[in-house]
């Protein structure tokens, strides 16, 4: 166990911080395309933007 | 003086890992309640099922006009990722991950997806609907947003179910298996029929709007209880990651052969899929059969859920019961199978002048059958997987199930429509007469030979009473386990 690469507060190795933070923004990305789907079919369906 | 910075800094090095989503240390003893919070996931996945197969499959055509083949298409959909579940399962058996996790991020995607398709699906059927201001829409904009969706709900359904019951099977001792399967089968159907009445009480008046409340409801929900069921499950685990990154890696062919390699694995597969097919149509025809052919109301045939979804809990218990008590998982099965040759048979009777009586005891046993069969193959799954490689077993299991099913279901929609096309007039039943359960009578008869079938080819395999030993290293052969044992001719 390497104990020079721990990256703080939270006391993660820099790997594992990294693998934290990659599910952050796969998530992100994955809502983002959900959410810009979603406001196009809304846009279709509804007067929203005239 | 007070060191503010350190202060500070300790207060958020004690916070840090409470707030990540995973353990600490993994503790040799997974207390029942932890089992229990993880089988919430069975929960969402039974809602999803619920809401595509019931729910939208009546609001498309009903109130939503979608013509039937349309609607049929896009229902079986999800069914094409089915054989994908082997692939996913292995998939999770051979992360690579930092932190030593294997399964929890499988579920996490899983979860999403089924969330992404939730959030698109109402809007998406609307357009498909030509409702308001879509009516201008072009087809092939409703056709494909509708398809993605039911694509991602089907895709996050068949993640989490796979790669959720394998880190169940991760956490409990080979022991304790049978309880926690049943378990997870239980959780599946209460969330079925929780959200089946839930579904149905929502949508009473229907609105466009209510719709898209409901829909997107469901997503929310599934998010939160996958969340609460994923969190803290599965332990940070350094020495885990590093044995990760050197483990040895095998290609999907190689390991899928092996699994097939295993004993007695191809005839299970087999079995689970002719049984899979056998039970599957059951709960989807008793309602309309009970109406049609023996002029039930509609409320009654609403209790023929309860009854046969009680029969099946019924079923789960008492395999669980008897599994940990050293039975045979094969012998459960026929059981199984036995109980549901009866009931099918009880079934047919009744339109033939035995009556409704015979027909409550048809279904009642059908379902007491399904549970037992379902949980005893499932279990004997398990029992013949490596450690390492349960993913992916239990991939296989699910890819076979869920397309024998689909297929069920498919096939009892098609028996549907043959009688709505023999007589427009359907429903009533009564001017009707003997035509009428002549194709569910024809159906019946097949999930008979279905269930004969994987009977049959499951006795050859029974051991002997002598040997009751129930296979694992259990070795609690109590003698009431010769109760359960299946008198093999």
């Amino acid at each position: 166990m390497a104990d020079s690469d721990k990256v703080w507060p939270t006391g993660l190795t820099l790997e594992e911080a990294e693998e934290v933070h990659s599910y952050l923004i796969d998530g992100t990305r994955v809502f983002g395309v959900i959410a810009a789907i979603a406001h196009v079919l809304v846009a279709v369906t509804t007067p929203w933007l005239g | 003086m007070f060191d503010y910075r350190s202060f500070a800094m300790r207060k958020l090095t004690a916070l840090g890992p409470k707030y990540l989503p995973f353990v600490d240390v993994a503790t040799a003893e997974v207390p029942l309640s932890r089992i229990l919070r993880l089988s919430l996931f069975q929960v969402t996945v039974g809602m999803a099922l619920v809401l595509l197969i019931g729910t939208l499959n009546r609001v498309m055509i009903v109130e939503l006009d979608v013509p039937a083949s349309l609607v049929a298409m896009m229902l079986a959909l999800p069914l094409v990722f089915a054989p994908f579940r082997t692939l996913i399962g292995f998939r999770s058996d051979q992360h690579v991950s930092a932190l030593g996790l294997r399964r929890v991020p499988y579920i996490w995607k899983g979860t999403m997806y089924q969330f992404g398709g939730f959030a698109i699906m109402p809007f998406s059927l609307l357009v498909l609907s030509g409702y308001a201001e879509a009516v201008d829409a072009p087809r092939w904009l409703g056709i494909s947003s509708a398809a993605l969706a039911f694509l991602l709900v089907g895709a996050g359904v068949h993640m989490v179910q796979t790669v959720g019951l394998a880190l169940a099977t991760d956490l409990v001792k080979e022991d304790d298996q049978p309880k926690v399967v049943g378990l997870m089968y239980a959780m599946l159907l209460l969330g079925m029929v929780v959200s089946a009445l839930v579904f149905g009480a929502l949508l009473q008046p229907y609105t466009p709007g209510r719709l898209i409340q409901v829909i997107q409801g469901a997503a929310v929900v599934t998010v939160a209880l996958n969340l609460l069921a994923l969190w803290k499950q599965e332990a940070r685990d350094r020495e885990r990651a590093q044995a990760m990154k050197t483990m040895r890696r095998q290609r999907f062919a190689d390991a899928f052969a092996e699994l097939m390699q295993a004993p007695g694995m191809k005839r299970l597969l087999f079995v689970i899929a002719l049984g899979t097919f056998g039970f599957g149509m059951a709960d989807v025809l008793l309602e309309p059969y009970g109406g049609q052919a023996l002029g039930l109301s509609v409320a009654s045939t609403t209790k023929l859920t309860a009854l046969f979804a009680s029969g099946t809990l019924l079923g789960f218990a008492y395999a669980s019961w008897a599994l940990d008590r050293a039975a045979q998982p094969g012998r459960i099965s026929v059981l199984g199978t036995l109980l549901g040759i009866v009931g099918f048979a009880a079934i047919i009777a009744s339109s033939l002048g035995a009556g409704v009586p015979a027909f409550l005891l048809g279904t009642a046993l059908t379902g007491l059958g399904t549970g037992l069969f379902g949980h005893a193959t499932l279990t004997a799954t398990l029992r013949a997987t490596q450690k390492d490689r349960v993913g992916l077993a239990l991939g296989a299991w699910g890819a076979v199930q869920a397309t024998a099913a689909g297929i069920g279901i498919a096939l009892a929609g098609l028996v549907r429509d043959v009688i709505v096309g023999l007589d427009p007039g359907a429903g009533a039943g009564a001017g009707a007469g003997a035509a009428v359960e002549t194709p569910y009578t024809i159906v019946f008869s097949i999930e008979i030979l279905c269930l004969a079938l994987a009977c049959a080819v499951l006795l050859p395999v029974l051991k002997p009473r002598a040997d009751e030993t129930g296979q694992s290293q259990t070795g609690r052969a109590l003698p009431d386990s010769r109760q359960t044992a299946v008198e093999v001719p």
